[in-house]
Protein backbone atom coordinates (compact mmCIF):
# COMPACT_ATOMS: atom_id res chain seq x y z
CA UNK A 1 0.00 0.00 0.00
CA UNK A 2 1.30 3.87 -0.95
CA UNK A 3 -0.16 5.71 1.50
CA UNK A 4 0.74 9.09 2.60
CA UNK A 5 2.36 10.09 5.85
CA UNK A 6 -1.21 11.02 6.97
CA UNK A 7 -3.98 8.96 6.48
CA UNK A 8 -6.55 11.07 7.78
CA UNK A 9 -6.11 15.15 7.60
CA UNK A 10 -8.44 17.55 9.22
CA UNK A 11 -8.74 21.70 9.54
CA UNK A 12 -11.06 24.03 10.99
CA UNK A 13 -13.96 21.89 11.01
CA UNK A 14 -16.94 23.02 12.35
CA UNK A 15 -20.39 21.50 12.76
CA UNK A 16 -23.59 23.55 14.34
CA UNK A 17 -26.69 22.37 15.04
CA UNK A 18 -29.46 24.17 15.89
CA UNK A 19 -28.45 25.50 18.85
CA UNK A 20 -25.09 23.35 19.60
CA UNK A 21 -21.65 23.83 17.99
CA UNK A 22 -20.20 20.75 18.00
CA UNK A 23 -17.29 21.04 16.51
CA UNK A 24 -15.83 24.58 16.44
CA UNK A 25 -12.51 24.60 14.52
CA UNK A 26 -11.27 21.28 14.73
CA UNK A 27 -7.71 20.29 13.41
CA UNK A 28 -6.08 16.64 13.74
CA UNK A 29 -3.87 14.53 11.69
CA UNK A 30 -3.90 10.54 11.54
CA UNK A 31 -0.96 8.87 10.89
CA UNK A 32 -1.08 6.24 8.36
CA UNK A 33 -0.55 2.28 9.35
CA UNK A 34 -1.08 2.66 12.83
CA UNK A 35 -3.78 2.43 15.60
CA UNK A 36 -5.03 5.68 16.46
CA UNK A 37 -6.98 6.37 19.42
CA UNK A 38 -9.32 9.10 19.22
CA UNK A 39 -10.10 10.67 22.54
CA UNK A 40 -12.86 12.52 24.20
CA UNK A 41 -15.29 12.70 26.60
CA UNK A 42 -18.77 11.84 26.23
CA UNK A 43 -20.59 14.67 23.97
CA UNK A 44 -17.08 15.89 22.73
CA UNK A 45 -17.71 15.62 19.30
CA UNK A 46 -15.94 12.15 18.29
CA UNK A 47 -18.96 10.99 16.79
CA UNK A 48 -19.72 13.99 14.50
CA UNK A 49 -16.60 14.20 13.47
CA UNK A 50 -16.28 10.33 12.27
CA UNK A 51 -19.78 10.83 10.80
CA UNK A 52 -18.38 14.12 8.91
CA UNK A 53 -15.25 12.20 7.55
CA UNK A 54 -17.65 10.29 6.06
CA UNK A 55 -19.78 12.28 4.51
CA UNK A 56 -22.68 11.28 6.97
CA UNK A 57 -23.04 14.62 8.09
CA UNK A 58 -21.85 17.94 6.07
CA UNK A 59 -19.83 20.32 8.35
CA UNK A 60 -20.51 23.87 7.75
CA UNK A 61 -16.71 24.81 7.60
CA UNK A 62 -13.60 23.38 7.22
CA UNK A 63 -11.35 20.79 5.48
CA UNK A 64 -10.95 17.19 5.70
CA UNK A 65 -8.66 15.18 3.36
CA UNK A 66 -8.53 11.12 3.72
CA UNK A 67 -5.98 9.18 2.17
CA UNK A 68 -4.72 11.81 0.17
CA UNK A 69 -8.42 12.64 -1.14
CA UNK A 70 -11.00 15.40 -0.57
CA UNK A 71 -14.20 15.15 1.30
CA UNK A 72 -16.74 15.84 0.16
CA UNK A 73 -15.85 15.75 -3.36
CA UNK A 74 -13.71 12.80 -3.57
CA UNK A 75 -16.31 10.29 -1.05
CA UNK A 76 -16.88 8.34 -3.67
CA UNK A 77 -13.27 6.95 -4.26
CA UNK A 78 -12.55 7.19 -0.58
CA UNK A 79 -15.21 5.33 1.10
CA UNK A 80 -14.22 2.01 -1.33
CA UNK A 81 -10.74 2.45 0.69
CA UNK A 82 -12.87 2.84 4.28
CA UNK A 83 -14.49 0.84 6.53
CA UNK A 84 -16.41 2.06 9.44
CA UNK A 85 -18.66 0.88 12.44
CA UNK A 86 -20.60 4.42 13.32
CA UNK A 87 -22.52 4.26 16.48
CA UNK A 88 -24.50 0.75 16.96
CA UNK A 89 -23.78 -1.56 14.04
CA UNK A 90 -27.31 -1.35 11.84
CA UNK A 91 -27.20 -5.53 11.32
CA UNK A 92 -30.40 -6.77 10.17
CA UNK A 93 -31.41 -9.56 12.95
CA UNK A 94 -33.84 -11.14 11.57
CA UNK A 95 -30.89 -12.80 9.19
CA UNK A 96 -27.78 -15.17 10.15
CA UNK A 97 -24.54 -13.39 10.21
CA UNK A 98 -23.52 -14.82 7.02
CA UNK A 99 -26.84 -13.60 5.38
CA UNK A 100 -25.63 -10.25 7.02
CA UNK A 101 -22.34 -10.26 4.70
CA UNK A 102 -23.62 -10.85 1.86
CA UNK A 103 -26.04 -8.09 2.23
CA UNK A 104 -23.19 -5.69 3.13
CA UNK A 105 -20.97 -7.17 0.47
CA UNK A 106 -23.91 -6.65 -2.26
CA UNK A 107 -24.65 -3.44 -1.17
CA UNK A 108 -21.15 -2.21 -1.17
CA UNK A 109 -20.38 -4.37 -4.50
CA UNK A 110 -17.38 -6.13 -3.25
CA UNK A 111 -18.29 -9.89 -4.10
CA UNK A 112 -18.29 -12.82 -1.79
CA UNK A 113 -14.59 -13.76 -1.77
CA UNK A 114 -13.53 -12.25 1.21
CA UNK A 115 -16.80 -13.34 3.62
CA UNK A 116 -15.35 -16.73 5.07
CA UNK A 117 -11.78 -14.84 5.32
CA UNK A 118 -13.61 -12.12 7.22
CA UNK A 119 -15.89 -14.88 9.37
CA UNK A 120 -12.72 -16.96 10.35
CA UNK A 121 -10.81 -13.46 11.06
CA UNK A 122 -13.51 -11.79 13.56
CA UNK A 123 -13.52 -15.59 15.38
CA UNK A 124 -17.36 -16.30 13.99
CA UNK A 125 -16.95 -19.24 12.26
CA UNK A 126 -18.83 -21.45 14.42
CA UNK A 127 -21.69 -18.77 14.59
CA UNK A 128 -21.75 -17.52 11.28
CA UNK A 129 -25.46 -19.23 10.27
CA UNK A 130 -26.80 -18.36 13.67
CA UNK A 131 -29.51 -15.27 13.59
CA UNK A 132 -27.81 -12.28 14.86
CA UNK A 133 -30.88 -11.52 17.33
CA UNK A 134 -29.27 -14.64 19.13
CA UNK A 135 -25.64 -12.99 18.80
CA UNK A 136 -24.06 -10.75 22.41
CA UNK A 137 -23.08 -7.83 21.81
CA UNK A 138 -19.46 -8.74 21.18
CA UNK A 139 -20.23 -10.80 18.41
CA UNK A 140 -22.50 -8.27 16.91
CA UNK A 141 -19.44 -5.84 17.27
CA UNK A 142 -17.37 -8.65 15.61
CA UNK A 143 -19.71 -9.06 12.65
CA UNK A 144 -20.02 -5.18 11.95
CA UNK A 145 -16.16 -5.22 11.77
CA UNK A 146 -16.11 -7.98 9.53
CA UNK A 147 -18.39 -5.93 7.22
CA UNK A 148 -16.47 -3.15 7.78
CA UNK A 149 -13.59 -5.21 6.31
CA UNK A 150 -15.02 -6.45 3.49
CA UNK A 151 -13.63 -3.93 0.92
CA UNK A 152 -9.80 -4.98 2.29
CA UNK A 153 -10.21 -0.75 3.42
CA UNK A 154 -6.92 0.77 4.11
CA UNK A 155 -8.44 3.32 6.50
CA UNK A 156 -10.62 1.57 9.44
CA UNK A 157 -12.68 3.99 11.45
CA UNK A 158 -14.53 2.48 14.52
CA UNK A 159 -16.55 4.71 16.50
CA UNK A 160 -16.79 2.74 20.19
CA UNK A 161 -15.99 -0.52 18.90
CA UNK A 162 -14.95 -1.79 22.54
CA UNK A 163 -18.15 -0.24 24.34
CA UNK A 164 -20.19 -2.75 25.93
CA UNK A 165 -17.76 -5.69 25.41
CA UNK A 166 -16.72 -8.11 28.22
CA UNK A 167 -13.21 -8.10 29.19
CA UNK A 168 -12.86 -11.53 27.11
CA UNK A 169 -14.51 -9.67 23.73
CA UNK A 170 -12.48 -6.89 24.50
CA UNK A 171 -8.80 -8.46 24.55
CA UNK A 172 -10.31 -10.62 21.52
CA UNK A 173 -11.43 -7.27 19.44
CA UNK A 174 -8.53 -5.08 20.42
CA UNK A 175 -5.73 -8.65 19.39
CA UNK A 176 -7.92 -8.44 15.98
CA UNK A 177 -7.12 -4.20 15.63
CA UNK A 178 -3.63 -4.58 16.07
CA UNK A 179 -3.47 -7.35 13.87
CA UNK A 180 -4.86 -5.13 11.49
CA UNK A 181 -2.22 -2.24 11.85
CA UNK A 182 0.51 -5.13 11.31
CA UNK A 183 -0.85 -5.66 7.96
CA UNK A 184 -0.11 -1.73 7.15
CA UNK A 185 -3.45 -0.24 7.58
CA UNK A 186 -4.61 2.49 9.47
CA UNK A 187 -7.33 1.87 12.74
CA UNK A 188 -9.10 4.81 14.22
CA UNK A 189 -10.92 3.55 17.16
CA UNK A 190 -12.74 6.62 19.13
CA UNK A 191 -13.62 5.65 22.48
CA UNK A 192 -14.20 7.26 26.21
CA UNK A 193 -12.41 4.58 27.62
CA UNK A 194 -8.50 5.35 28.34
CA UNK A 195 -8.04 2.26 29.46
CA UNK A 196 -9.03 0.91 26.09
CA UNK A 197 -6.87 2.98 24.32
CA UNK A 198 -3.97 3.13 26.69
CA UNK A 199 -3.79 -1.06 25.53
CA UNK A 200 -4.55 -0.34 21.90
CA UNK A 201 -3.11 2.72 20.36
CA UNK A 202 0.23 3.99 19.12
CA UNK A 203 -1.17 7.56 18.65
CA UNK A 204 -3.95 9.73 20.21
CA UNK A 205 -5.82 12.27 19.56
CA UNK A 206 -7.35 14.04 22.25
CA UNK A 207 -10.72 16.39 21.63
CA UNK A 208 -13.05 17.93 23.87
CA UNK A 209 -16.03 20.59 23.44
CA UNK A 210 -14.89 20.31 19.48
CA UNK A 211 -12.13 20.87 19.37
CA UNK A 212 -8.27 19.60 19.83
CA UNK A 213 -6.94 19.37 23.05
CA UNK A 214 -3.52 17.82 22.03
CA UNK A 215 -2.44 14.76 20.11
CA UNK A 216 1.13 12.86 19.34
CA UNK A 217 2.57 9.40 20.09
CA UNK A 218 0.87 7.76 22.89
CA UNK A 219 4.82 7.17 24.20
CA UNK A 220 5.48 10.80 24.26
CA UNK A 221 2.47 11.73 25.71
CA UNK A 222 2.98 9.39 28.54
CA UNK A 223 6.37 10.30 28.91
CA UNK A 224 6.15 12.70 32.24
CA UNK A 225 9.79 13.46 31.94
CA UNK A 226 10.99 12.48 35.33
CA UNK A 227 12.96 9.26 36.70
CA UNK A 228 11.68 7.32 39.64
CA UNK A 229 14.01 6.05 42.40
CA UNK A 230 13.89 3.86 44.77
CA UNK A 231 16.03 3.62 47.64
CA UNK A 232 16.53 2.49 51.36
CA UNK A 233 17.34 6.16 52.58
CA UNK A 234 14.76 8.32 50.52
CA UNK A 235 16.16 11.44 52.84
CA UNK A 236 19.60 11.22 52.02
CA UNK A 237 19.01 10.24 48.31
CA UNK A 238 16.84 14.06 48.53
CA UNK A 239 19.80 15.48 49.87
CA UNK A 240 22.60 14.25 47.68
CA UNK A 241 20.56 14.52 44.58
CA UNK A 242 19.92 18.22 45.75
CA UNK A 243 23.26 19.01 46.21
CA UNK A 244 24.41 17.28 42.47
CA UNK A 245 21.74 20.02 41.24
CA UNK A 246 18.73 17.81 40.29
CA UNK A 247 15.22 17.86 42.27
CA UNK A 248 13.37 15.67 43.55
CA UNK A 249 10.53 14.82 46.05
CA UNK A 250 9.30 12.04 48.01
CA UNK A 251 6.38 9.64 45.91
CA UNK A 252 5.01 6.60 47.54
CA UNK A 253 8.04 4.61 49.30
CA UNK A 254 10.26 6.17 46.60
CA UNK A 255 11.26 9.29 45.19
CA UNK A 256 10.67 10.74 41.75
CA UNK A 257 13.40 12.90 40.15
CA UNK A 258 13.27 15.63 37.37
CA UNK A 259 15.82 14.81 35.12
CA UNK A 260 15.26 12.88 31.64
CA UNK A 261 18.51 10.28 31.97
CA UNK A 262 18.91 8.05 34.94
CA UNK A 263 22.69 7.70 34.74
CA UNK A 264 23.20 10.87 36.45
CA UNK A 265 21.46 9.90 39.01
CA UNK A 266 22.60 6.66 39.89
CA UNK A 267 26.20 8.04 39.47
CA UNK A 268 25.42 11.01 41.91
CA UNK A 269 23.91 8.12 44.81
CA UNK A 270 26.98 5.93 44.41
CA UNK A 271 29.30 8.51 44.99
CA UNK A 272 27.24 9.28 48.21
CA UNK A 273 27.16 5.47 49.05
CA UNK A 274 23.30 4.76 47.95
CA UNK A 275 22.89 2.19 45.84
CA UNK A 276 19.45 2.22 44.29
CA UNK A 277 17.24 -0.87 43.96
CA UNK A 278 15.42 0.33 41.26
CA UNK A 279 15.65 3.19 38.63
CA UNK A 280 12.99 3.57 36.00
CA UNK A 281 11.73 5.98 33.57
CA UNK A 282 7.96 7.58 34.97
CA UNK A 283 5.24 7.43 32.85
CA UNK A 284 1.86 9.01 32.99
CA UNK A 285 -1.19 7.09 32.98
CA UNK A 286 -3.08 7.72 30.25
CA UNK A 287 -6.11 8.40 32.29
CA UNK A 288 -3.57 11.03 34.63
CA UNK A 289 -2.73 12.65 31.53
CA UNK A 290 -6.52 12.91 29.95
CA UNK A 291 -7.41 14.59 32.51
CA UNK A 292 -5.05 16.82 33.18
CA UNK A 293 -5.17 18.59 29.70
CA UNK A 294 -9.16 18.17 29.78
CA UNK A 295 -9.25 19.86 33.53
CA UNK A 296 -6.96 22.49 32.52
CA UNK A 297 -8.82 23.32 29.19
CA UNK A 298 -12.67 23.35 31.27
CA UNK A 299 -10.35 25.77 33.84
CA UNK B 1 -28.55 -8.62 -10.02
CA UNK B 2 -26.75 -8.76 -6.11
CA UNK B 3 -28.22 -5.51 -5.39
CA UNK B 4 -31.59 -6.79 -6.31
CA UNK B 5 -30.63 -9.64 -4.21
CA UNK B 6 -29.46 -7.47 -1.06
CA UNK B 7 -32.86 -5.68 -0.83
CA UNK B 8 -34.88 -9.04 -1.54
CA UNK B 9 -32.90 -10.65 1.33
CA UNK B 10 -33.28 -6.77 3.63
CA UNK B 11 -37.23 -6.71 3.22
CA UNK B 12 -37.72 -10.65 3.29
CA UNK B 13 -37.31 -11.39 6.70
CA UNK B 14 -38.77 -8.31 8.15
CA UNK B 15 -41.82 -8.46 10.04
CA UNK B 16 -43.44 -5.25 8.40
CA UNK B 17 -44.36 -6.78 5.25
CA UNK B 18 -46.33 -9.90 6.69
CA UNK B 19 -48.20 -7.62 8.89
CA UNK B 20 -48.83 -4.77 6.17
CA UNK B 21 -50.21 -8.18 4.49
CA UNK B 22 -52.62 -9.09 7.19
CA UNK B 23 -53.60 -5.43 7.53
CA UNK B 24 -54.53 -5.23 4.03
CA UNK B 25 -56.57 -8.50 3.72
CA UNK B 26 -58.44 -8.03 6.63
CA UNK B 27 -59.31 -4.56 5.02
CA UNK B 28 -60.10 -6.41 1.82
CA UNK B 29 -62.57 -8.97 3.47
CA UNK B 30 -64.40 -6.60 5.74
CA UNK B 31 -65.03 -4.56 2.69
CA UNK B 32 -66.11 -7.81 0.63
CA UNK B 33 -68.25 -9.34 3.25
CA UNK B 34 -69.94 -5.93 4.26
CA UNK B 35 -71.04 -5.60 0.03
CA UNK B 36 -71.65 -9.20 -0.15
CA UNK B 37 -72.79 -10.22 3.19
CA UNK B 38 -74.22 -7.56 5.03
CA UNK B 39 -75.71 -5.02 2.12
CA UNK B 40 -78.03 -8.02 0.89
CA UNK B 41 -79.10 -8.89 4.80
CA UNK B 42 -79.47 -5.27 5.49
CA UNK B 43 -80.65 -3.01 2.17
CA UNK B 44 -81.61 -0.10 4.63
CA UNK B 45 -77.63 0.38 5.35
CA UNK B 46 -76.59 0.72 1.59
CA UNK B 47 -79.51 3.53 0.74
CA UNK B 48 -79.36 2.91 -3.32
CA UNK B 49 -75.54 1.75 -3.83
CA UNK B 50 -76.46 -1.43 -5.90
CA UNK B 51 -74.62 -4.69 -4.80
CA UNK B 52 -72.19 -5.84 -7.42
CA UNK B 53 -73.39 -9.07 -9.13
CA UNK B 54 -70.95 -11.42 -10.75
CA UNK B 55 -68.69 -11.03 -12.92
CA UNK B 56 -68.13 -7.25 -12.25
CA UNK B 57 -67.84 -7.70 -8.73
CA UNK B 58 -64.33 -9.59 -9.33
CA UNK B 59 -63.20 -6.65 -10.89
CA UNK B 60 -65.00 -4.31 -8.09
CA UNK B 61 -62.59 -5.85 -6.00
CA UNK B 62 -59.61 -5.12 -7.95
CA UNK B 63 -60.42 -1.09 -7.90
CA UNK B 64 -60.67 -0.92 -4.13
CA UNK B 65 -57.26 -2.64 -3.99
CA UNK B 66 -56.36 -0.12 -6.38
CA UNK B 67 -58.34 3.06 -4.63
CA UNK B 68 -57.42 2.16 -1.27
CA UNK B 69 -54.08 0.10 -0.73
CA UNK B 70 -51.71 2.64 -1.95
CA UNK B 71 -50.44 3.52 1.44
CA UNK B 72 -48.93 -0.65 1.18
CA UNK B 73 -46.72 0.92 -0.97
CA UNK B 74 -45.68 4.16 0.37
CA UNK B 75 -44.98 2.65 4.37
CA UNK B 76 -43.06 -0.03 2.75
CA UNK B 77 -40.67 2.14 0.60
CA UNK B 78 -40.90 4.93 3.55
CA UNK B 79 -39.94 2.61 5.97
CA UNK B 80 -37.22 0.56 4.52
CA UNK B 81 -35.43 3.11 3.08
CA UNK B 82 -36.04 5.77 5.84
CA UNK B 83 -34.86 3.20 8.04
CA UNK B 84 -31.35 2.95 6.23
CA UNK B 85 -31.34 6.56 5.99
CA UNK B 86 -31.69 7.12 9.62
CA UNK B 87 -29.72 4.41 11.38
CA UNK B 88 -26.50 3.12 10.50
CA UNK B 89 -27.20 0.18 8.40
CA UNK B 90 -24.02 -0.03 5.73
CA UNK B 91 -23.42 3.60 6.89
CA UNK B 92 -20.26 3.76 3.84
CA UNK B 93 -22.69 2.22 1.46
CA UNK B 94 -25.58 4.59 1.71
CA UNK B 95 -23.09 7.31 1.89
CA UNK B 96 -20.91 6.45 -1.58
CA UNK B 97 -23.77 4.59 -3.84
CA UNK B 98 -27.52 5.41 -2.33
CA UNK B 99 -28.64 7.66 -5.80
CA UNK B 100 -26.88 5.50 -8.08
CA UNK B 101 -29.08 4.70 -10.81
CA UNK B 102 -28.75 0.70 -10.26
CA UNK B 103 -29.00 1.22 -6.23
CA UNK B 104 -32.29 3.37 -6.58
CA UNK B 105 -33.77 1.22 -9.13
CA UNK B 106 -33.34 -1.86 -7.17
CA UNK B 107 -35.25 -1.08 -4.70
CA UNK B 108 -37.54 0.42 -6.89
CA UNK B 109 -38.19 -3.17 -8.20
CA UNK B 110 -37.64 -4.87 -5.12
CA UNK B 111 -40.45 -2.63 -3.36
CA UNK B 112 -42.94 -2.47 -6.01
CA UNK B 113 -42.81 -6.26 -6.75
CA UNK B 114 -43.42 -6.89 -3.18
CA UNK B 115 -46.31 -3.77 -3.46
CA UNK B 116 -47.66 -5.54 -6.35
CA UNK B 117 -47.76 -9.15 -4.95
CA UNK B 118 -49.66 -7.51 -1.85
CA UNK B 119 -52.35 -5.97 -4.32
CA UNK B 120 -52.79 -9.12 -6.08
CA UNK B 121 -53.07 -11.22 -2.22
CA UNK B 122 -55.54 -8.14 -1.76
CA UNK B 123 -57.78 -8.90 -4.68
CA UNK B 124 -57.66 -12.36 -4.76
CA UNK B 125 -59.11 -12.66 -0.96
CA UNK B 126 -61.97 -10.35 -2.06
CA UNK B 127 -62.18 -12.96 -5.22
CA UNK B 128 -62.82 -15.80 -2.83
CA UNK B 129 -65.55 -13.83 -1.37
CA UNK B 130 -67.10 -12.39 -4.19
CA UNK B 131 -67.17 -16.61 -5.56
CA UNK B 132 -68.40 -17.61 -2.34
CA UNK B 133 -71.28 -14.74 -1.70
CA UNK B 134 -72.26 -12.66 -4.17
CA UNK B 135 -75.02 -13.44 -6.79
CA UNK B 136 -74.72 -13.90 -10.19
CA UNK B 137 -72.09 -16.43 -12.35
CA UNK B 138 -69.37 -16.15 -14.11
CA UNK B 139 -66.03 -14.66 -13.20
CA UNK B 140 -63.81 -12.25 -16.21
CA UNK B 141 -61.81 -13.56 -19.07
CA UNK B 142 -58.27 -14.62 -18.41
CA UNK B 143 -57.48 -11.23 -20.86
CA UNK B 144 -59.51 -9.36 -18.49
CA UNK B 145 -57.58 -10.56 -15.59
CA UNK B 146 -54.03 -10.49 -16.82
CA UNK B 147 -54.99 -6.18 -17.50
CA UNK B 148 -55.67 -5.99 -14.09
CA UNK B 149 -52.02 -7.50 -13.06
CA UNK B 150 -50.24 -5.01 -15.07
CA UNK B 151 -52.77 -2.26 -13.92
CA UNK B 152 -51.56 -3.17 -10.34
CA UNK B 153 -47.96 -3.59 -11.59
CA UNK B 154 -47.80 0.47 -12.48
CA UNK B 155 -49.92 1.05 -9.84
CA UNK B 156 -47.20 -0.13 -7.40
CA UNK B 157 -44.34 1.38 -9.28
CA UNK B 158 -45.96 4.28 -8.82
CA UNK B 159 -46.77 5.08 -5.77
CA UNK B 160 -43.54 3.32 -4.92
CA UNK B 161 -41.39 6.14 -6.65
CA UNK B 162 -43.57 9.03 -4.44
CA UNK B 163 -42.84 7.08 -1.18
CA UNK B 164 -39.05 6.94 -1.74
CA UNK B 165 -39.00 10.30 -3.10
CA UNK B 166 -40.59 11.55 -0.23
CA UNK B 167 -38.25 9.72 2.29
CA UNK B 168 -34.75 10.70 0.43
CA UNK B 169 -35.97 13.91 0.88
CA UNK B 170 -37.00 14.36 4.33
CA UNK B 171 -34.28 11.39 5.14
CA UNK B 172 -36.90 10.39 7.84
CA UNK B 173 -39.64 8.00 8.06
CA UNK B 174 -42.90 10.14 10.14
CA UNK B 175 -42.53 12.86 7.74
CA UNK B 176 -42.16 11.34 4.73
CA UNK B 177 -45.18 9.62 5.15
CA UNK B 178 -47.28 12.23 6.15
CA UNK B 179 -45.79 13.86 2.85
CA UNK B 180 -46.71 10.62 1.06
CA UNK B 181 -50.31 11.23 2.60
CA UNK B 182 -50.82 14.96 1.98
CA UNK B 183 -50.14 14.32 -1.60
CA UNK B 184 -52.59 11.28 -1.94
CA UNK B 185 -55.24 13.79 0.19
CA UNK B 186 -54.57 16.49 -1.94
CA UNK B 187 -54.27 14.73 -5.47
CA UNK B 188 -57.61 13.11 -5.12
CA UNK B 189 -59.09 16.72 -3.49
CA UNK B 190 -58.47 18.94 -6.46
CA UNK B 191 -59.18 16.27 -9.40
CA UNK B 192 -62.61 16.51 -8.94
CA UNK B 193 -62.50 20.18 -8.49
CA UNK B 194 -59.84 21.21 -11.11
CA UNK B 195 -60.41 19.91 -14.09
CA UNK B 196 -56.69 20.79 -15.48
CA UNK B 197 -55.33 18.63 -12.73
CA UNK B 198 -57.29 15.93 -13.68
CA UNK B 199 -55.30 15.57 -16.33
CA UNK B 200 -52.18 14.89 -14.22
CA UNK B 201 -53.64 13.26 -11.12
CA UNK B 202 -52.90 10.05 -10.03
CA UNK B 203 -56.58 9.18 -8.35
CA UNK B 204 -57.69 10.10 -11.91
CA UNK B 205 -55.46 7.54 -13.94
CA UNK B 206 -56.05 5.04 -10.84
CA UNK B 207 -59.54 5.16 -11.71
CA UNK B 208 -59.35 5.92 -15.44
CA UNK B 209 -57.21 2.53 -15.89
CA UNK B 210 -59.46 0.35 -13.91
CA UNK B 211 -62.91 2.11 -14.80
CA UNK B 212 -63.94 3.15 -12.09
CA UNK B 213 -66.42 5.95 -12.44
CA UNK B 214 -70.18 5.14 -13.48
CA UNK B 215 -73.14 7.30 -13.49
CA UNK B 216 -73.73 6.83 -9.50
CA UNK B 217 -74.69 9.78 -7.47
CA UNK B 218 -71.64 10.67 -6.30
CA UNK B 219 -69.20 10.03 -9.49
CA UNK B 220 -69.21 13.09 -10.04
CA UNK B 221 -66.49 13.30 -6.90
CA UNK B 222 -64.38 10.19 -8.74
CA UNK B 223 -62.52 11.62 -11.32
CA UNK B 224 -60.85 10.40 -14.22
CA UNK B 225 -63.91 7.88 -15.60
CA UNK B 226 -63.37 9.66 -18.75
CA UNK B 227 -59.44 9.52 -19.09
CA UNK B 228 -58.27 6.94 -21.78
CA UNK B 229 -56.28 3.91 -21.06
CA UNK B 230 -52.83 5.36 -22.88
CA UNK B 231 -53.71 9.15 -21.08
CA UNK B 232 -54.04 7.10 -17.64
CA UNK B 233 -50.72 4.41 -17.98
CA UNK B 234 -49.26 7.83 -19.18
CA UNK B 235 -50.36 9.72 -16.29
CA UNK B 236 -48.97 6.74 -14.12
CA UNK B 237 -45.67 6.63 -15.21
CA UNK B 238 -45.07 10.17 -15.33
CA UNK B 239 -45.68 10.14 -11.43
CA UNK B 240 -43.27 7.53 -11.47
CA UNK B 241 -40.33 8.94 -13.11
CA UNK B 242 -40.85 11.93 -10.18
CA UNK B 243 -41.07 9.60 -7.45
CA UNK B 244 -37.75 8.29 -9.22
CA UNK B 245 -36.42 11.39 -10.34
CA UNK B 246 -36.94 13.03 -6.63
CA UNK B 247 -35.18 9.72 -4.62
CA UNK B 248 -32.82 10.44 -7.04
CA UNK B 249 -32.28 13.91 -6.72
CA UNK B 250 -33.02 13.58 -2.43
CA UNK B 251 -30.18 11.21 -2.45
CA UNK B 252 -27.82 12.80 -4.14
CA UNK B 253 -28.10 15.88 -1.95
CA UNK B 254 -27.47 13.37 0.88
CA UNK B 255 -24.17 11.87 -0.97
CA UNK B 256 -22.85 15.12 -1.69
Amino acid sequence: MNLPAAAVRVSGLTKRYKRTEALRGLDFEIPAGQVTGFLGPNGSGKTTTFRSLLGLTRPNEGDIEILGMEVPRQLSQITKKVGAIIEEPGLIKAHTGRVNLRIAADTLGFGHDTIEEMIEFVGLSSDADRKVDEYSKGMRQRLALAAALLGQPELLLLDEPLDGLDPAGQHAFRARLRALADEGRTVVVSSHDLADIEALANYVVVIDHGRLITQGPLEDLLDGGMIRVVVDNVDAAIRVLSAAGMESRRDDGGLVVDAQDGVDIVRALAQAGIYPSEVRPERNSLESMFLGITGEEQA
Amino acid sequence: MSLVHAEYLKISRRKLFPVMLLILGFLMLLTAVLFFVVLPALPEFGGDSPVPERPGAFVFGAQQVAGQAWWFAVILATAVLGGELSGTAWATALTRDSSKLNHVGSRLLIYSTASWLAFLFGTALWAVVTWLAADGSGSPEMTEWLGLVWRFALIAVAWTSIGLGAVAITRSIGPAMGIALGFSFLDSILAPFIAPYENVSLTAASNGMFDVGGDGPFSVFIPGADLSLTHAIIITLGWALVGFGLTWWGLRRRDA
